[in-house]
């Protein structure tokens, strides 16, 4: 297993879209391998394939406490969204930056696990938030797209300085 | 994505005792280092937590006494000075603290900051700074603190030196399969009612709804489960189609050849289990009087069998003195399950590691050489008595029974026809790990006629 770097915003490899994951083989097994310890060493509840400059069609979380509960979903997919809540998101690839955002508050997903099983998840509260957090990475998109762009822009120039000073 | 929420939640719930997972766990463990039985305490205070932190605290106090010996060992290196006495709920607390840090997935500053919470919580808000620092350095010096116990036996093993020391003599080709065994989460195994349906079909069930289940060749009722589940999601538990029962224990009911027409006895039936077999495996006996010690203890078999909607004649007696309704006449099959160190069951016990004294296995030793003579003579002549414990210890066991056969003439051993487990000078044994069985000891006697 190896720990990988995880793609810090305003990255323009965070803008890639993922794709459909054909087969899975011991590449992606160890893709899901690397990014499960990825998250785990970050404290991270989720984490998407495009995080890590992977395109893989793929995300991976543990939203419980004791962080026990693994779970890989490839190839996700929404079926349908129920309801609105505002809360407050995080991400490993926006560090410190912490804003409400709209999401539905059940969803249900249609995935292959790690072993190729199709599976299907009715979600709600903090894990449908974080698989709808995932999947946008998987499409190219942050939490902070959702956001006013007032507060998006100003959240860029604050992580671009934080970069910056960072090189110096 | 990351969560604040979490952080914020656990602050949220303040420094109120019954709402700290970690303060409660700290409580229970130190009461276990004080001599009571974890299950004991589980089953009575654990509901007094939100269901929501029932998993951790569970976790955190069977982690620590399983690796009790080496977290002690390694506590011993981390503090200058040992705690005063009373100061035992902040030993523990930082026992469950060292075993975040070594065992569990929590992230490591989580873990510290957490524990640190809980020395509040307790009301010991001076050991914020001790807990923390304690802490921080098991982090930083974990290798090099774990290479200073790599020669320490009792570290290693996470044993006590007397059990290590009996383990290795009876076991000298097994005994490390039998430590790491003994230190594994236990398996969650199941024995299927086959009066309502067969194994196979039933574990097309659990499939149906996500839950794998292998089996055992040679044990038709067994499936263990590749993951611990609430027994209330598996189909049919609360009709009587399965039972929760170790693989090792539903080897019994095979061995007892039993008939219809015979009258049975489970002489130290509590909780039940067995006694559920045994109806299951042959509905038509005579009867089946299940006896036990312990009246509260009986009141939990009851409950299995009437889950099971099977019925037994409850007593409450003590086996070791024959006397009363089920003394009155001979059985025909006699199941001694005999009360024991459970050194075989250290994996579902680990309190055990803790709560044994080397002390105890002679006295026990005696009981239950005192036991098998007094319910022997309940034994009608060319009747059967199987003998079992989940001792891994030969002076439990295959001595116990040879000692027994010198001074019955009228006793005599049958062969165990089973190819599992370990033949010993008299009855066989399987080790814990063994096709995920627990440890269990068999002999199987026969009365002359």
């Amino acid at each position: 297993m190896a720990l990988l770097e995880i793609l810090r915003y305003p990255d323009s490899r965070l803008r890639n879209r993922a794709k459909p994951v054909d087969t899975i083989d011991a590449e992606t097994r160890q893709l899901v391998d690397d990014m499960f310890e990825t998250m785990y060493k970050a404290s991270g509840i989720g984490l998407a394939a495009i995080q890590v400059n992977s395109t893989k069609r793929l995300l991976v979380l543990d939203i419980s406490e004791q962080r026990d509960d693994p779970l890989c979903l490839i190839n996700p997919e929404i079926l349908s969204k129920e309801g609105e809540s505002k809360e407050e998101e995080g991400c490993l690839s926006v560090p410190g930056i912490y804003e409400p955002v709209k999401r539905a508050t059940h969803i249900l997903v249609k995935a292959l696990d790690r072993d190729g099983n199709s599976i299907e998840l009715e979600l709600e509260g903090l894990p449908a938030v974080c698989v709808q957090h995932e999947i946008d990475h998987l499409d190219g998109k942050l939490f902070i797209d959702h956001l006013s762009r007032l507060k998006s822009t100003r959240i860029r120039k604050k992580l671009e300085k934080e970069a910056r000073q960072a090189d110096d | 994505m990351v969560d604040r929420g979490a952080k914020r939640r656990s602050k949220g719930r303040g420094t109120h005792l019954n709402s700290n997972p970690r303060a409660i766990a700290a409580r229970m463990i130190h009461q276990v280092v004080g001599g009571r039985s974890l299950s004991d305490i589980l089953r009575r205070d654990l509901e007094q937590a939100g269901p929501e932190d029932r998993p951790l605290i569970q976790e955190l106090c069977y982690g620590v006494m399983r690796w009790y010996p080496r977290l002690d060992a390694l506590l011993q290196l981390l503090l200058e000075r040992p705690l005063k006495a009373r100061e035992g709920d902040i030993r523990a607390l930082i026992l469950a603290g060292c075993y975040q840090l070594l065992y569990m997935r929590v992230a490591d500053h989580a873990a510290v900051a957490e524990t640190v919470e809980a020395a509040k919580a307790l009301g010991k808000p001076w050991a914020v700074g001790l807990v923390n620092g304690l802490l921080r350095r098991l982090q930083r010096e974990q290798d090099q603190l774990l290479e200073r116990l790599a020669d320490n036996p009792v570290a290693q093993s996470a044993h006590p030196a007397w059990l290590l020391e009996m383990i290795k003599t009876a076991w000298p080709e097994q005994w490390q399969d039998i430590i790491e065994a003994s230190n594994q989460r236990p398996p969650m195994s199941l024995r299927v009612n086959l009066r309502r349906q067969d194994r196979d079909h039933y574990a097309a069930q659990l499939k149906r709804q996500g839950i794998a289940a292998s089996a055992i060749p040679g044990l038709p009722t067994a499936l263990i489960l590749e993951r611990p589940q609430d027994v209330h999601e598996l189909p049919g538990f609360l009709d009587g189609s399965v039972s929760v029962q170790d693989a090792g224990a539903q080897i019994a009911a095979g061995l007892l050849d039993l008939q219809p027409g015979q009258r049975v006895l489970d002489a130290c039936a509590a909780p039940g289990g067995k006694s559920g077999h045994i109806l299951e495996a042959e509905p038509a006996l005579a009867l089946l009087v299940a006896l036990d010690v312990d009246a509260t203890r009986l009141e939990r078999v009851k409950e299995n069998l009437q889950r099971l909607k099977l019925s037994a004649q409850l007593c409450q007696g003590d086996a070791s003195a024959p006397a009363g309704e089920w003394a009155q006449q001979p059985y025909d099959r006699i199941l001694l399950d005999l009360p024991c160190s459970a050194t075989g069951v250290i994996r579902r016990h680990p309190d055990i590691k803790l709560l044994r004294r080397k002390k105890d296995i002679p006295a026990l030793a005696a009981l239950q050489s005192q036991i098998l003579d007094a319910i022997w003579s309940l034994l009608a002549p060319g009747g059967k008595l199987l003998y079992c414990t989940c001792s891994l210890l030969p002076d439990e066991n295959e001595q116990q029974v040879a000692q027994f056969l010198q001074r019955q003439p009228d006793a005599q051993e049958l062969p165990i026809t089973a190819s599992r487990g370990h033949k010993r000078s008299c009855g066989r044994q399987v080790l814990p790990g063994e096709q995920t069985m627990d440890g269990f000891y068999y002999a199987l006697l026969e009365k002359r006629g």
